[in-house]
């Protein structure tokens, strides 16, 4: 048994690993490059050499390409000394050959400013550098040498300390690595946190420029909350600051010198009231699946027993009026009533911490879940009533309702269980269409808007986590089969037969 | 017609008729079929697929599918008349307490998701009210009376875990888990190897005596009735045909349809010529059956087998059959030639490794 899941875990990473590395490729071998920038200010304003010298920045940036200006080109290969080189002389030409030879391009600025007549070179990654790249830069390591510094405060000895903090909380310090706090407990899920290893996708671009993709799905979102806490310098403030998200910072003002005093760890993000997409969406989600399965499962074990009978045909009635009308008008449908029970029909109306926000999204998601469940488990139920061992329990003199609750049941949810674990995990994904209607602030949209936007990183990140999710959910689901069938085993066959 | 446990007939069948819907069509399974089963004998009933054997024996259960009923007659048992029970509640205290079923196939009888123990301990509890202890207890014993070694561990364990043949012992187990008065056995070894089905049929031979059961076999074996039973019935298209102790019914068959089953016998045949095989088919039960059903099958047929069914002609006390043959003014046929000294040509075939006989 515990060898199969070792193997079958490593199969399921090897799985991401290939669907990711598909992704990779596709996003930047097949989305055009101008797409990227359509969404980028800047880069509207920029006009001339300076644009083109942004755009294969930008492009480098984002792991496009690799991309010098003459003055590097010159530096790589000459040294210092050759920053005075005119592109007319023979050893500028001949740096120029020698990046042509490696297979750059290399390309003359034309436009009429200072920069014309100077080249820039550049080199877009074939499929398995890009992939590589992706991997290489996947897992991000922090220790007490990450930060290097010339201005590195004096006295401060690098390492780690576990310790009191100065608001009274333990945390595991750390003075060199990038996060301060390396180790930490907060009343937020799941309560204990850690920063000694990051998974790291890129950054967003162009929306949310600069931030780290998982961090815009995962940090909360609205507006600042302030709380009274006390600061290194020992000032009380109140202020939204998180200190737990203190990380190294290379040039303060005289701001962060008042909060932090010497203590060169005054990089913070702010504490926010609403909670993050991924989790707004998986609060929502994971309601609707309890209640689809509060309903679903004793209505189809209901219609089962009754088979043929008024409640039988009115359940079907239900599956099949569900299936076929359309959500969105399901959406509406559910929205007039909402209204006549005084039920906001946008999320944002009455916010996150109101639960009347939550009643139609979630409603709506659970009965759009039901038909399915009900149509399986009935039939499921059916399918077993007329085999062998319903007939013998019937002759054992056990009653119809024993027989259900005893035996017919457990078989029936085989089946269904394997989808159980499913259901539960990509419920983070959040629902395209309900979210959209309800303006709710969650996953649903993430993806459409990622792939709309050309923000790459955020459409492979979105694709790793969906990925990774469903192969885990499959996992789960089959480790859950064989709790309930003892039929199924996991254990790995050696040359038997 | 009041019965006591004293009495000498377990349970006694008048003219029963049980008839199905079949879409918009109605088909009469069984036709008017009266039976007396005496208390502690066993009674073969057997017949060819579609004679009505196993649906005459559902009824004495309550366990007849859900598009069949009873349209006639009475089935009386322990003082009360079976043929009058509507609901499952009333059954509940007759199915598996007093009456109880082992089906065909042992494979498909047990919960495959239950473990064994579960199986057999809750019959225990439901019908004798024991603790889940004390039923465990003596789901253990029964598991060993049944032949299980190591019955204590294999208690936990779930029917795949089990071959054919002892699943087949804890089906019986679980049948006789609640002390019947009759054990139904609905071609019990029919999917067991041949050696399974000999230590099966002992077993239940065993528990039989031990525990004091009437047991009724439906079987298209006739090497399995040889063996058994003390009395055996004939079915043909809904209706016993001929009926009386297995001595009677083997050496002195008196219905052609008996003769045509005891000819088809494949131990009777010999390498040099076919089996021997009753041409045609049974008769669709959807319309009525005019005369004998077997008329149009037999070549002893005679002009009134067409026109008029046959009355339960009395042979001995224990003998019956129903054929024109036995009216006094029928012309006197020899039965066929295969079947003659049918006793020592069985004997003989023991020799060869046959079921028959073996334990005499």
């Amino acid at each position: 048994m515990g060898r199969y899941i070792w193997i079958r875990l490593l199969k399921s990473l090897l799985s991401i690993a290939i669907v990711v590395s598909i992704v990779v490729v596709l996003v930047y071998k097949l989305v055009p490059t101008s797409k990227v920038f359509e969404g980028d200010e800047a880069f509207r304003k920029l006009k001339a050499n300076a644009k083109v010298l942004y755009t294969y920045n930008r492009l480098e940036t984002l792991g496009y390409c690799d991309y010098l200006t003459s003055g590097e080109m010159l530096a790589a290969e000459l040294g210092e000394k050759a920053h005075s080189l005119k592109p007319s002389d023979e050893e500028y030409q001949r740096v120029l050959q020698v990046f042509r030879d490696r297979g750059y391009t290399i390309e003359e600025l034309t436009y009429n400013d200072k920069l014309q007549g100077t080249h820039v070179a550049y080199r877009f990654y074939n499929s398995f550098e890009l992939i590589g790249h992706f991997f290489a830069k996947l897992f991000q390591v922090d220790t007490p040498n990450a930060i290097q510094d010339p201005n590195w405060p004096e006295g401060l000895q690098r390492g780690y300390r576990f310790e009191k903090d100065h608001n009274g909380i333990y945390a595991l310090t750390c003075a060199g690595c990038k996060h301060k706090y390396q180790l930490y407990f907060d009343k937020h899920f799941p309560f204990i946190h850690q920063n000694f290893i990051h998974i790291y996708f890129g950054e967003s671009y162009p929306s949310q420029q600069g931030v780290n993709t998982l961090e815009v799905i995962g940090s909360s979102q609205g507006k600042k909350v302030k709380i009274e806490q006390t600061f290194p310098s020992g000032q009380v403030l109140k202020s939204p600051i998180n200190q737990h998200s203190r990380k190294y910072k290379f040039t303060r003002d005289h701001l962060d010198e008042k909060k932090y005093g010497d203590d060169p760890y005054a990089d913070t993000t702010n504490m926010q009231e609403a909670p993050s997409m991924i989790f707004t969406s998986y609060r929502i989600g994971l309601l609707s699946i309890l209640f689809a399965y509060l309903f679903a499962i004793p209505m189809g074990i209901w219609m089962a027993k009754r088979k043929g009978k008024l409640i039988d045909k009115i359940g079907i009635i239900y599956i099949n009026f569900i299936l076929a009308l359309p959500s969105l008008a399901l959406i509406f449908f559910f929205k007039v009533i909402g209204y006549r029970f005084n039920l906001p029909d946008k999320f944002p109306q009455l916010g996150f911490h109101d639960i009347r926000s939550y009643i139609l999204p979630v409603m709506l998601l659970a009965i759009m879940s039901t038909p399915g469940l009900m149509m399986w488990l009935r039939r499921y139920m059916v399918d077993q009533e007329t085999s062998d061992y319903v007939k013998f329990a019937r002759a054992k003199g056990l009653s119809n309702r024993e027989i259900y609750n005893r035996h017919i049941f457990k078989n029936a949810v085989i089946p269904i269980v394997n989808g159980i674990p499913g259901s539960i995990i990509l419920a983070i994904s959040g629902a395209v269409i309900t979210e959209s209607m309800f303006a709710v602030p969650g996953m649903g949209k993430m993806l459409p808007d990622a792939i709309k936007a050309a923000n790459n990183n955020m459409v492979i990140t979105l694709s790793f986590i969906f990925t990774a999710l469903s192969i885990l959910s499959v996992f789960l689901g089959d480790l859950l089969m064989t709790v309930v069938d003892p039929r199924i085993s996991l254990t790995v066959k050696e040359g038997l037969e | 017609m009041q019965m006591t446990n004293g009495e000498k007939y377990i349970l006694r069948v008048r003219n029963l008729g049980v008839k199905f819907k079949v879409r918009d069509r109605e088909l009469t399974a069984i036709r008017n079929v009266s039976m007396d089963f005496e208390r502690d004998k066993v009674v073969a009933i057997v017949g060819e697929s579609g004679s009505g054997k196993s649906v005459f024996t559902k009824t004495f259960t309550g366990m007849l599918d859900n598009n069949g009923h009873i349209s006639q007659g009475e089935i009386w048992f322990d003082g009360e008349d079976l043929a009058q029970f509507k609901s499952d509640r009333n059954w509940l205290k007759i199915r598996g307490k007093k009456i109880a079923t082992v089906f065909q196939d042992p494979l498909t009888s047990l919960n495959p998701v239950r473990t064994i123990g579960f199986q057999i301990s809750e019959v225990i509890m439901k019908h004798q009210g024991k603790s889940r202890a004390e039923a465990k207890r003596m789901a253990i014993e029964l598991m060993t009376r049944v032949g299980l070694t190591d019955a204590e561990n294999r208690y936990n364990e779930y029917p795949f875990q089990y071959s054919g043949g002892m699943r087949q012992r804890i089906v019986i187990a679980i049948a006789l888990a609640c002390r019947p008065e009759i054990l139904i056995c609905d071609e019990p070894t029919t999917a067991l190897d041949v050696t399974t089905q000999a230590q099966i049929i002992e077993l239940i031979k065993d528990l039989a005596k031990e525990y004091g059961f009437t047991t009724i076999y439906i079987t298209h074996d006739l090497g399995v009735v040889a063996n058994v039973a003390d009395i055996v019935a004939v079915m043909y298209a809904g209706q016993i045909v001929e009926r009386g102790t297995v001595e009677e019914v083997f050496y002195d068959p008196r219905h052609p349809y008996t003769w045509g089953l005891l000819s088809s016998l494949p131990q009777l045949g010999d390498a040099s010529q076919e089996l021997f095989a009753i041409p045609g088919t049974p008769p669709s039960l959807f319309h009525k059956v005019v005369g004998d059903a077997f008329a149009p099958r037999s070549e002893f047929a005679l002009g009134i087998d067409f026109e008029e069914e046959p009355p339960m002609f009395k042979i001995t006390d224990t003998h019956y059959a129903k054929t024109w043959l036995l009216d006094s003014r029928a012309p006197k046929f020899e039965k066929p030639e295969l079947i003659r000294d049918l006793h020592e040509k069985m004997l003989a075939l023991t020799s060869k490794g046959g079921v028959y006989g073996s334990n005499d």
